[in-house]
Order: structure tokens, then sequence, then C-alpha cells
């Protein structure tokens, strides 16, 4: 029952957030929401990691890489919701926005986080598809939040880039269902029925659906060269939804293309997938290295950060064996601290009211506890030992350094770039001196308490990995 | 229905696409997008009355509510309350986007797409079409400044899936359907209030005149 009760309860949220305006009374069953959800997913995870996999009714699907990203939505999303209530009351005393606002945000951000959990337990392809075709329904209106000019047009490229990704992914899912084409019609065609009908697929056909989802599910897993409404949508989004939209969302998408993948390897052999997962990861993170050194506004810094990161991610898994073992660790260190510097860079923001890197200078001594979240955040998000990205990378690069040696040239000359351009843009940010008429100080606890827990929870994980995650992620990674 | 009137209302589907290709005037692109709706439609009903489902019916009927009456009355609505009788230009002028057209549907037909549309060998005439349309409609998209006719041209694009999932013989379950069917409704009106803002904050439906995002 816990997948059921996951679901309800965001969905009673997003009722209670329709249908009352008392807004004490939206925040707490938001985060009650994102509170039953953390418990129950961790139930769930404890389950796949003893049994392999979890399939409570015929509706639902988990795996182990499911069971992860669970614990990703379920761990970044209770931080969210928990820092969303004093960062938008802020915003309200500020007079950015009101009550109608913030019920609006409650509900979409509900909805939103049932849609990916929906989208990574559902047992149909198809399902999985309109969930994630919903997460785009329900974050478009949270991108164009605060009704600018600029949101706006952030919001429509979001719309449309993701829309005909999509439907190029639901054309990609349609052709696998070409084996069953029996059971069309009647019956509930889920990811175990197509994974053992593999036999019967045309390897050529098998081949042009994997390029169809892979443009699909990697328009909204932000690979270049389908990146385009990444920067956009993710700055001007508020931080928090940013927080989401960076560290969960990209993951939600990014693991339906290795489930096709497992289908796609099953008929026409390992090859031509990984070749793809080398080739666009390697792209994406040189590409976003090199915009990096030149942005002007560090929540777009943090979005192609993203971008890099889902390269890095995309080469593990591309290059399989322990890269597969360490792009799944990688997956979960990018979620939980690209959420922590997303949540600290809206800190930010109520501080300075600016996105601007030129306008923001002397957080440590303006934001002393924000500022070092930031700092050590990036110092892990680039791989500086001993966190635990430094490890992931090594991994990866090892994994491809003898079949791949110039793809693993490229992407270390990519991070040490973008090492030191977040390098040059940090320090602009955290050193000097801070403009008239900021004052020092915490706006409140409950803006540093969400970030500083997922920044500790990565740390804990960077030296130890508790024994049932571990299982969750050897089994994951036994598959690629 | 016979194979004849299947073939005459794929017909009409591409032609509804080449069309919205050359129309100048947003009422034309309602009215080809209707058509083509109401075609899927009548491909649809075609499926009830082979299975003789009653869901499936219920699909068709669900189809019929969204597509030809829903999309354009919201699109109709849109076009009257802000005098959006002129949809903004295309990338490409009518000669080329002609030329593009015919290389597009070539494509389609070309033997690199063979084994897509050999999935139904007996339909491969069927599906040839149906991944013209697919192709027109993406390039629809791209060649369009309007957000009214990109909005369009994704509708058509799914319009033009689905009618290549029902030649291919890869319809989905009734209640999937139903699921895709809700998920489009939504996507439909959120497409529509965010045209209506657009409106509001740049004064046009030019996605050219979107610049805001230079940072």
């Amino acid at each position: 029952m816990e997948l059921p009760i996951i679901l309800t309860s965001f969905l009673v949220s997003a009722l209670i957030g329709i249908s009352v305006r008392h807004r004490r009374l939206i925040e707490a069953s938001s985060i009650a929401a994102s509170a039953v959800a953390f418990v129950e997913s961790i139930l769930v995870s404890l389950k796949v990691a003893s049994s392999g996999s979890y399939v409570p009714f015929s509706f639902f699907y988990v795996d182990s890489l499911g069971a992860i990203v669970m614990l990703i939505i379920a761990c970044v999303g209770l931080a969210v919701a928990v820092y969303s209530v004093e960062y938008l009351r802020q915003e309200t005393a500020k007079g950015i926005i009101g009550l109608t606002r913030v019920r609006q945000y409650f509900v979409l951000m509900d909805l939103f986080i049932a849609a990916m959990f929906l989208a990574v337990t559902a047992g149909s392809p198809i399902v999985t598809w309109i969930s994630i075709e919903a997460t785009t329904l329900s974050t478009a209106f949270l991108i164009s939040f605060y009704n600018k000019p600029s949101a706006m047009e952030a919001a429509w490229k979001y719309l449309i880039i993701n829309s005909i990704g999509l439907l190029l992914g639901f054309f990609g899912t349609l052709l696998y269902f070409i084996p069953l084409t029996s059971l069309q019609g009647s019956g509930f065609v889920s990811w175990q029925l197509l994974a053992a009908n593999t036999a019967h697929f045309d390897p050529l056909i098998a081949k042009i659906a994997f390029v169809f989802v892979l443009i699909g599910y990697w328009t909204k897993a932000g690979l270049v060269p389908m990146h385009t409404w990444l920067p956009d949508a993710h700055s001007k989004a508020p931080a928090p939804i940013s927080a989401l939209l960076s560290g969960v969302l990209l993951n939600v998408a990014f693991i339906m293309v290795l489930r096709f993948k497992n289908i796609t390897d099953a008929v026409v052999g390992v090859s031509f997938s990984r070749n793809f997962l080398i080739l666009f990861g390697v792209i994406s993170m040189l590409v976003a290295a090199l915009i990096i050194l030149t942005q002007t506004n560090y929540k777009r810094l943090l979005a192609y950060s993203s971008i890099e990161n889902m390269g890095i991610v995309s080469l593990g898994f591309g290059f399989g064996g322990i890269g597969a073992f360490a792009a799944i660790l990688h997956m979960i260190y990018h979620a939980l601290i690209k959420s922590t510097l997303f949540l600290s860079a809206g800190t930010v923001l109520l501080k300075y009211s600016s996105t601007k890197i030129a306008r923001v200078t002397g957080v440590l001594a303006a934001l002393t506890v924000t500022g070092i979240l930031f700092l050590t955040a990036f110092l892990f998000i680039t791989g500086t030992p001993p966190f635990g990205i430094f490890l992931t990378k090594i991994f990866i690069l090892s994994a491809g350094i003898k079949t791949h040696p110039a793809v693993v040239l490229v992407a270390l000359f990519s991070m040490v770039v973008l090492f030191v351009g977040f390098f040059k843009h940090v320090t602009a940010m955290s050193f000097g001196k801070t403009p008239e008429g900021i004052k020092a100080g915490e706006g409140s606890v409950w803006l540093v308490v969400p970030p500083l827990a997922l920044i500790a929870a990565a740390s804990y994980l960077s030296f130890h990995v508790p024994g049932f995650l571990f299982a969750l992620i050897n089994g994951a990674a036994a598959h690629y | 229905m016979s194979i004849m009137a299947l073939r005459l209302l794929l017909g009409i589907i591409f032609l509804t696409v080449v069309f919205l290709h050359l129309t100048k005037k947003n009422s034309g692109a309602v009215i080809a997008y209707s058509v083509q709706s109401l075609a899927i439609v009548l491909v649809l009903f075609n499926s009830f009355l082979e299975t003789g489902r009653v869901s499936l019916l219920f699909v068709t009927l669900l189809a019929f509510v969204v597509k030809v009456i829903l999309a354009p009355l919201f699109f109709v609505r849109l076009i009257k309350k802000n005098g959006l009788r002129f949809s903004v230009s295309t990338y490409l002028n009518i000669p080329l986007t002609l030329i593009i057209i015919a290389a597009i549907t070539a494509m389609a037909h070309s033997q690199k797409l063979a084994p897509l549309v050999n999935i139904v060998p007996a339909n491969h005439a069927l599906l040839s079409l149906a991944l013209s349309a697919m192709f027109l409609s993406l390039g629809l998209i791209i060649n369009r400044k309007g957000a009214l006719s990109q909005i369009i041209g994704i509708l058509s694009f799914e319009n033009s899936i689905i009618v290549f999932a029902v030649f291919a013989g890869l319809e989905q379950s009734p209640a999937l359907q139903a699921g895709i069917m809700f998920d489009l409704f939504v996507w439909l009106v959120i497409a529509t209030v965010f045209m209506s803002m657009i409106y509001r904050h740049f004064g046009s439906l030019d996605v050219t005149s979107m610049r805001h995002l230079k940072d």
C-alpha cells in the first residue's frame, strides 16, 4: 500500500491547497505529504533491497534504480517542502507574491512531486510517459510563477521543446510495443513484459525506437543538444522548484532512457546504446563547461552545472561496469548537492534581490552559514576531494580510459574548465565587500536547515553507504 | 470501413498538414486542424466498428469532444479575443516550404525508413503517409513563428502519431488512451492560457518577439 499512500497524500495536499485559504494549513499539508512520502519511500526501498523488485499491484513496478530515484525524490522533496514555507513567507513579506500565488505554488508542487513518484513507480511505459508529461504540465506555471516576460518566455520554451521531445519519446515507446501487437488494445503492457519479449523484436526497429526514446526523454533530462530550455527554465523558476527540476526531474527522465536501454541492449547488444550515451555525455560536459566560463547569472550557472553532471552520469552508464555503479552514486550526490546549491541560491536571492553574479558580493559576510554551505557544495559538486563526487568521477573516467581514452581526455578537460569557471564565479560572489544596504544575517533558520540536511546526507554518503542503499546500487548497476 | 475509405481519411490528414504549412490565416489553421481531428476520430471509430468494444467508442467520443470541439473552440476564442486574424510569418518562404514538404514526403517513403512502414506490410502505403504527416508536422512547428501555429503543429504531430499507431496495430488499451486524451486536454488548456499570457506580455503571438532571455 506504500505507493498508493504516497500518491494519495500528495493529491490530498493539492486538494487542500485548492479548497482552503488558510495558509498554515496549506503549508502543513504539503510538508506532511512529503514526510509521508519520505517514510514510505524508505519502506519501499528496504523491500526492493531485499527482494530485487517490488510489485504490489500490476499497476506498479519498482526496481532497484526506481527505488533509488524514489529515495532521491523523497529526500529532496521533503527538504524543498520545508524550505518553500519560509522562502514564500519572505517573498510575501517583500510584497513579491500574495496568498493566491502561494496556494498555486503548493498545489502545483504537490502535483509535480506526485507525477515524479508515479513516473518511477508505474508498471506501464505509457503510464510513465503520461506522468512525465504531467511533470511538464505541473511545472510550466511554476516556471512562469513571477509572471515576468523573461519567465513567460522560459516557460513557453520549456512547454514547447519538452512537448515535442516527449511526443518523439511517445512514438519511440509505441515502437517498442511492436513485438506485442497481439496484446495491443486490451492488455496492460508492462516493463517486464517488454523485457521478456525482446526475442521477437526486429533489431533495426529496436534501434530506431531507441533513438526516438533517447531524443524524447533526453530532452527532458537536459542533455546537449536538446538542453536549450533548461538554463532558462531552471533560472526563472522559484529557487526551491529549481532544486526539484535540477536535482530530481533530470534523474527521473534519465532513468526512462536507461530502462529502454536495457530492452534495446537485449535485442541489438550493448554497444549501440552505449555509444550514444558516451557521445552525448561528453558533448554535454564540454558544452556546459565552456558556457559556464562566461555566465553572468548564478542560477543559470547552476543549471549548466546540471547539464555537465547529467553528461557525467551518461558517460558512466556508457562505459558500463564500475562506471555504471559510479554513475548511480553520482546521480545521488548530484541530486542532494544541486538541491543544496539551488536552495542556498534562493537564500542569496532573497537577501540580494538579484541573480546577477556581478551584483552579489560578500555572501560569506552577509550570509555566513549559507555562504559556507554554498562554497562547500561548490567544492562537492566540482569533485574536490574528499567529497564523494571526486571518487565517482575517478571511477567513471577509469572505467573508460582503456576503451575510450580520447573521450576520457575530453571529459577531464571539461571538468577542469568547469572547475575554473565555477571557481571564478563562486569566489567573486563569496568574498569581497557586501553591497550597501545589505544587512548581515540569515533570514531564518528554516532557510538553512533544509540545505544543511541535504549536504550533511551527501557528506555522510561520501564516506559510508548504508547496506540497503549499497544493495540497491549494486542491483541497479548489474543491469548496465 | 473499406481500405479505400481509410486511405481517403489518411489523405485528408496529410493534406491538412500541407495546408497548415501554407495558410496565412489563423482561422484557416484552426479549420484545418478541426478537419484533421475529425478524420482521426473517424479512424478511431473504425477501430470500434472492427472490434465492437464499447470502451473504444468511449475513447472515440472523448477524442471527438477534446480534438474536434474543445480545441478549435479554445483557439477561436483566443483569435476573437485578441483579434489575431493573420498568423505571423514563417522562417521559409512558400516555394522553399513546398520544396521541403516534397523532400520530407520523399524521405518518409524512402527505403531507409522501410522497417517502420513495413510493420504491417498490408498498410505499407498508409504508414508511409502517416510518417510523412508526422515529419511535416514537426517541420510546421519549426518553420512557424506564431505561437498558435506551433501549438497546432504539436497537436497535428500528436494526431499523426495516433494514426500511425492505429495502422501499425499499436493502439493502447482504452484506459490508457483515455489517460493520454486527458493529458492532451490539460496540455491544451495550459497551452491556451500561455498563449493569452504571451499576448498580454508581448502584444503579439510572434515567438521571435520574445527576447528577454539574453543573460
